[in-house]
């Protein structure tokens, strides 16, 4: 690892390739031009997704098909395993990898909304012991830019486990069924032992440059009922609160109109 | 379960990744070249610079227009109908994307490496899109020869359309609108040339060999003897590679630099070389109340692109199947294609007949509605019936589309309701049915050659393209000459050695060039006949063929065929000629009437739908494909094909459409431009409807369900959920909209 982080250090414009899936594609659209490619493949210690009491540690060379099939993410992060089960193809989801997926950033993907709605943390190398713990949630700053620095590479991402959470990712794909999402909504619910809200994120993926966290919209649920009034109101608020952007797969009108139906689903999930 | 045919060679080797394909070819020897195109959609062309491409390492040459304009001995555009396309851009740029130089380099590397060092000087020029537009007094003009950018115009007055008006209880009217999209076939287009002896020989991935090397020898002025054009299987092509395309400019290269050329298109340049029409089509109908059709005005305008390639006579081919399959005493139909700053229009599976059958059916179900009639019932009142006289005034024969109806309606329990869907969303059945004729006039030749071992080579230039006209034409010889198709091989088209044909094309080939192997296989087996003759010293009269040999009517000894030719004897070569006249290019363009088609291709479709009212999210739960099939080669092909016209137009009808942003085409890519998955695929089925007659002749049905898939589905949306989408694709957006609107609408009337 040390080694990938001195070569990345050395080369400024080289770059890490894992899966492939998205530095392949960027090499042809000729949107890259890297004097090297550093593989990580046989890098050690970057595949294996273990748990202990507090955390699910994923490594970021795990797959995201490894991350679907994955009977611990299955049950300590289903909502995870639902969104990577969710992207592309399986021929993209055998290749592509978790630390990869975070690294690219790209606004219409469907692990970064649900890693930020689980409160996860990228864990960094980077040379002289600079490594780092950065929230997800922060890790992207605008399309394709994130906070990692040329010459620091992601080792492992972290969710935390909390008792009782309950959590779901909805995807919407307005074209065909391998594209990326239009909308994604990403819905973590911790109860109280009433069974009420404790706490409730809710991220917004897709329509924008990064994800949405929304805190604001979900504040008024927290020490509520958790009931489809409320979830209306959130869905309402949450859509109110983002300006969308418009591509390919819809309008800034259209994607407000579905965010609030797919803010409205996620939160049917987490209830019931 | 799907019970495949393991006798099938072709789609084993498919499965196992046996064939080689020209994308697979080079040459000993080979440059590689890359194409500059153009970044502006309409330009004045003041130069190019070749300067710092020269310089790249491993570049040979850069060609641009000057280079072949300058040449004499070269005709600088192409074209079959117009000679309007420059082979590389001179004086003016006519789209984004227009080929305006070749870079040519001893690896693609360095080709690539040199194409980004090529300047274009130029000065922007305003241009226009749309062909609506294209055809407004003060519009940007694509060329100088043809004025108002018209690009083929086509009329037709049948009946007396002004007592039809008169005579209407209803009239109907609407403006459909099919956008630009593109074939996207796997493997891109791709082509070897090389000159030797001042002949050329040319490896290209086309449907149409003998219009390739018509094209070339007319680019050289040769003969067309001196110019050999050989492909292969293609990967794919649904009208894409119907035409001459980057062929001259590989060609060009190859000689001027005297070393074979090898130039294979980028993704992004497959978008940029030929899409299908884009189309508006304003279409009003006068009914009765009893729901019969009395008059029609249809009015076509197809975007030609920025280079006319078919559409002057394809516009035409529009004009014949716009009327659609109905009996209308009165019609009056105007068909234009017209220029515009986009990428070429061509050929497109269902070409020119999807756009028209969207618009037809889709307002079909509108007088369905508006009248309170079962739309299956509307249609079956009106449906063309055998000896009805259509718009052309020719009165049609062999008509099936009572019964493709019937079967359409029929695979989606037409008349039971859907099965409950869940909460928010709505489900609904539509059905529609369309027509379309064939090329006509055309000429396909083929060969079929008896050896002394037994085997029978069939020489044919019919394209195989994952249509399956291999395994069709091996079926036909076999059957007709009575051996085991093990015994039946069928080279890959070579002008040099393989006969005539038009194209493989307008679903032809097993009808066509099926009918040109029988009538091979008839005059082969004249000549075994007489050769048994002689051998056994009987009149020919006396003799039969059974089981690959020849003897006596009434039994006794007989003589195989391999045993007729001696060890060492020349094969046996039988020909047999289809060949068809008439058509539109006999007719007069503005009086339009006559034998249009030597078959009148009929299909239907039908498809249940989910629409999820919260989304707009159309789910096709299950499509129905029905095409006439005249006699039957091979079941399970048929079936294929239907499925795959289905798959094919759930593309266009959900989600395809090539989009232009000021004048550039922003999707060039498979991210953006969406295909169906596997995934997309929901319940298929199909039918073949065969004729009575054993002896029919076989139909093609490559394309017949594809037309109707469109407007099948747009009225189940309807069907579900009380939107009507007169635009595709059939948007989840342009659905969420329309049910908003016609909420409002309730509310407002309601309130």
């Amino acid at each position: 690892m040390l080694e990938t982080c001195a070569l990345l250090r050395s080369n400024r414009d080289a770059r890490l390739i894992a899966g492939g899936t998205a530095v392949v594609l960027m090499l042809r659209q000729r949107l890259i031009d890297p004097s090297l490619l550093i593989g990580l493949r046989r890098v050690p210690g970057l595949d294996s997704i273990t748990a202990a009491s507090q955390w699910l540690s994923i490594g970021a060379a795990v797959t995201l098909q490894q991350v679907a099939d994955s009977d611990r993410v299955r049950a300590l992060a289903p909502s995870l395993a639902a969104a990577c089960q969710e992207v592309g193809n399986v021929r993209v989801r055998n290749r592509a990898t978790l630390g990869g997926n975070l690294a690219e950033a790209d606004y219409a993907s469907d692990p970064p909304a649900v890693l930020a709605s689980l409160g996860a943390v990228v864990c960094t190398a980077a040379p002289e012991g600079g490594g780092r713990r950065i929230p997800v949630s922060d890790l992207i700053t605008d399309y394709y830019t994130t906070q990692l620095t040329s010459d620091e590479v992601v080792l492992r991402v972290e969710v935390p486990l909390i008792d009782g959470r309950r959590s779901a990712y909805v995807k919407y794909r307005s074209r065909s069924s391998e594209d990326r999402p239009c909308v994604g909504v990403a819905a973590s619910l911790v109860p109280d032992p009433q069974g009420w809200v404790a706490s409730l994120e809710v991220v917004v993926g897709a329509v924008t440059s990064t994800p949405q966290r929304m805190t604001t919209a979900t504040e008024g649920v927290v020490g509520a009922r958790h009931d489809e009034a409320r979830a209306g109101a959130v869905a309402a608020a949450v859509a109110a609160a983002i300006h969308p952007i418009a591509d390919g797969r819809g309008s800034a009108w259209y994607r407000t109109q579905v965010i609030e139906v797919m803010v409205r689903r996620a939160l049917a999930m987490v209830v019931a | 379960m799907t019970v495949v045919d393991l006798d099938d060679r072709d789609a084993q080797d498919t499965v196992v990744g046996r064939p080689r394909y020209v994308l697979d070819q080079h040459i000993e020897g080979e440059l590689h070249a890359k194409i500059v195109r153009s970044p502006h959609p309409h330009a004045r062309l003041d130069g190019v610079d070749p300067t710092r491409a020269l310089a790249t390492p491993g570049v040979v040459a850069v060609l641009t227009g000057a280079d072949v304009s300058g040449d004499a001995s070269i005709n600088a555009t192409f074209g079959r109908q117009r000679s309007d396309q420059p082979i590389l851009a001179v004086g003016t740029l006519r789209y984004a994307g227009e080929p305006v130089a070749l870079v040519v380099a001893e690896s693609i590397e360095a080709a690539e490496a040199g194409r980004e060092g090529v300047g274009i000087e130029c000065r922007a020029l305003p241009h226009v899109v749309d062909a609506e537009a294209a055809g407004a007094p003060d519009a940007p003009q694509l060329h100088a020869a043809w004025a108002g950018n018209g690009c083929g115009e086509w009329k037709l007055r049948y009946g007396d359309p002004e007592q039809g008006w008169r005579e209407a209880d209803r009239v109907f009217e609407g403006t459909y609108w099919s956008p630009p999209a593109s074939h996207v076939p796997m493997e891109p287009h791709v082509c070897l040339a090389a000159w030797e002896d001042g002949r050329l020989s040319v490896w290209t991935s086309t449907q149409a060999p003998h219009r390739v090397r018509d094209d070339l020898a007319a680019v050289f002025r040769l003969a067309p003897e001196a110019v050999r054009v050989q492909t292969r299987d293609l990967g794919g092509a649904f009208g894409a590679k119907g035409q001459t395309t980057i062929e001259p400019m590989a060609a060009v290269a190859a000689r001027r630099l005297g070393r074979p050329i090898r130039l294979e298109l980028d993704r992004d340049e497959v978008f940029l070389t030929i899409g299908k029409h884009a189309a508006s089509v304003r279409l009003a109908t006068g009914v009765a109340t009893d729901g019969r059709l009395l008059v029609r005005r249809v009015q076509v305008v197809y975007n030609a692109g920025a280079y006319a390639l078919t559409s002057p006579l394809a516009a035409g081919q529009g004009l014949l199947r716009a009327p659609g399959p109905y009996r209308i005493p009165h019609v009056e139909a105007h068909v234009l294609a017209r220029y515009t700053n986009t990428v070429p229009s061509g050929p497109f599976r269902g070409a020119m007949t999807s756009q028209l059958a969207f618009a037809y059916e889709s307002q079909m179900d509108e007088i369905a509605s508006s009248l309170g009639i079962d739309p299956v019932a509307l249609r079956r009142r009106n449906l063309l019936k055998d000896g009805d006289q259509y718009a052309t005034g020719e009165h049609l024969h062999q008509l099936h589309f009572g019964e493709l109806l019937e079967d359409a309606a029929r695979a989606v329990e037409w008349g039971t309701p859907c099965a409950p869907a869940p909460p928010g969303r709505v489900r609904g059945k539509g059905v529609a049915v369309m027509i379309k004729t064939t090329l006509t006039p055309s000429r396909s030749v083929a060969r079929v050659e008896l050896a002394a071992d037994g085997s029978i080579t069939v020489r044919s230039s019919s394209v195989e393209m994952g249509q399956g006209s291999r395994a069709a034409l091996t079926r036909i010889v076999a059957q007709a000459l009575g051996v085991q198709e093990a015994r039946v091989s069928v080279p890959h088209p070579d002008t040099d050695r393989t006969p005539f044909d038009s194209s493989t094309s307008s679903s032809r080939t097993t009808s066509s060039m099926g009918t040109a192997c029988v009538r091979a296989v008839d005059d082969l087996r004249c000549q075994l006949t007489e050769r048994a003759a002689a051998e056994l010293g009987v009149p020919a009269e006396s003799l039969a063929h059974r089981d690959g040999a020849i003897g006596p009517q009434g039994g006794g000894a007989r003589i195989t065929y391999e045993h007729l030719l001696a060890l060492g004897d020349p094969p046996l070569v039988g020909e047999g000629l289809f060949e068809s006249h008439g058509g539109l290019p006999a007719m007069d363009p503005l009086d339009v009437r006559g034998f249009s088609t030597v078959h009148w291709h009929q299909g239907a479709a039908a498809a249940e739908v989910e629409v999820d009212c919260e989304t707009g999210r159309v789910t096709v739960l299950r499509c129905h494909g029905s095409a006439y099939a005249g006699r039957v080669v091979n079941a399970h092909r048929v079936r294929q094909q239907n499925q795959g016209s289905v798959v094919f137009a759930l593309g266009q009808t959900l989600m395809e459409e090539l989009v232009y942003d000021e004048g550039r085409v922003v999707n060039a890519n498979l991210a953006e431009y969406m295909i169906p998955s596997i995934q997309d695929v929901p319940e298929l089925t199909s039918t073949a409807i065969e004729s009575s007659d054993l002896e029919a002749e076989p139909h093609g049905v490559g394309e017949m369900a594809l037309p109707a898939v469109a407007p099948a589905v747009a009225n189940a949306v309807f069907h579900a959920s009380g939107a009507r989408i007169r635009c595709l694709p059939l948007t989840p957006e342009r659905v969420l909209r329309c049910l908003r609107e016609n909420a409002r609408a309730d509310g407002g009337s309601g309130g």
